[in-house]
């Protein structure tokens, strides 16, 4: 009987205990939480300045495609795919071109998945610069994201974020929002290595290439066998078919 | 309800957090693409807010499961307390992230939001640690009313 009188005692005293344990727990999560939000908040703010022209941190249009479509498919400068690969389709480009942009947004993304996935083709890019000269600042920002190996990354991103020729689309903005959605890209890395004389030498020995082919406008391509003869390769729609038409008949297909 | 499963509950949960936590830590620095069917994973990993002074969230997040299993590793007072402070604190700072991803980033990442869950499971088994009595209590009351019931009949 004692004991009953005692024990309700104790009750009381440990769940004041309890309560002032919680108290604590709450009061000490609250300031861990704040102090983590200040500091993601700081940083977001840090990383958008930094950007320069507004910039808010938010990744660029089509990052996450571009990501799902290239992810794990090897890039060699501005060549994508196996380099073993029988086939090897190239293509002369100005990344300013409508009709460039058009075919990277139909026909690429279908050779990507059913082609250069499986190994059977590479693609290599020459970039050429005649439009303007904001097609040599975004071939420039390419070829200088091909020496961390992303260069089809920058180049599908600046084709989903074309704008008027020469109307002022290839900004500082546009740029940085590029380097920072492409996954292990280091975009300032990619901005200052742009103006290097290597960058320069690579675009004068892609316009030397188009020269020797004859390239009369955008996009040319040419087809062969890997390290063979490779030959104009005439296409009038730009259209899936036409590609898929002439790699196969290369693959014996 | 005791503190014993509890602590089991605790150690569990903080091991699938982990695992979580984990995969996007190693997505990041390997630059794997993360199996996503939200298609905002990447969209996520890439902003401005994956990262904490430099930090990876993913790698926070991995430290934070990985101090709090350490915590249920432990029998004491000041590890019950730091686990329920650290799980508290997460649930609090994965709502943030979330209203980020929401209403900033535009894009949602279900690995997140499986941390998001993972980790409020983890505070109520944590937080439950401090009052294993209490929660004996609760779940008494709340099987109470079947028992009752199955007797009256």
């Amino acid at each position: 009987m004692p004991q009953a009188r005692t024990i309700p005692g104790r009750d009381a005293g440990r769940s004041r205990l309890t309560r002032a344990r919680l108290a604590l727990v709450v009061v000490l999560a609250a300031a861990l939480t704040l102090a983590l939000v200040a500091a993601s908040l700081l940083g977001a703010r840090d990383d958008g300045g930094g950007g320069g022209g507004g910039a808010t941190g938010a990744a660029v249009f089509g990052a996450t495609e571009v990501e799902q479509l290239l992810a794990g498919i090897p890039q060699e400068g501005g060549v994508l795919g196996d380099p073993q690969a029988p086939v090897t389709l190239v293509e002369y480009a100005d990344l300013q071109c409508p009709f460039c942009a058009d075919w990277a947004a139909r026909t690429f993304p279908e050779l990507v998945e059913d082609y250069v996935r499986a190994g059977t083709l590479r693609i290599e890019l020459r970039g050429l610069a005649f439009i303007g000269p904001e097609s040599e600042r975004a071939l420039r920002t390419a070829l200088a994201a091909g020496e961390q190996g992303r260069f089809w990354h920058v180049v599908e991103l600046l084709y989903m974020n074309q704008g008027a020729e020469n109307g002022g689309w290839v900004d500082d903005e546009l740029l940085a929002a590029i380097g920072r959605s492409v996954p292990g890209l280091d975009g300032e890395a990619m901005l200052s290595a742009a103006d290097s004389e290597r960058v320069g030498a690579a675009m004068a020995e892609a316009a030397a290439q188009a020269e020797a082919a004859g390239v009369r406008g955008t996009p040319s391509f040419e087809l062969g066998p890997t390290g063979g003869d490779l030959r104009p390769l005439q296409v009038t729609l730009l259209a899936p078919g036409e590609f898929r038409a002439a790699v196969d008949a290369l693959l014996g297909r | 309800m005791t503190e014993r499963s509890l602590r089991i509950a605790t150690g569990a949960l903080a091991l699938v957090g982990a695992g979580i936590a984990g995969y996007l830590t190693l997505a990041r620095f390997s630059g794997v693409t993360l199996a996503c069917t939200t298609g905002g994973c990447e969209t996520v990993q890439s902003s401005a807010y994956a990262e904490l002074l430099g930090v990876p969230v993913a790698l926070l997040g991995l430290g934070g499961y990985a101090a709090i299993l350490a915590t249920a590793l432990v029998a004491g007072e000041l590890a019950r307390l730091a686990g329920a402070v650290l799980a508290l604190a997460g649930v609090a700072f994965g709502a943030y992230l979330l209203l980020v991803q929401v209403a900033v980033i535009g894009a949602l990442c279900q690995w997140c939001l499986a941390s998001d869950a993972v980790m409020a499971l983890l505070a109520v088994a944590a937080v439950g640690r401090l009052a294993p009595e209490s929660v004996a209590a609760l779940v008494s009351r709340l099987a109470r009313p079947t028992a009752g019931q199955a007797a009256s009949r």
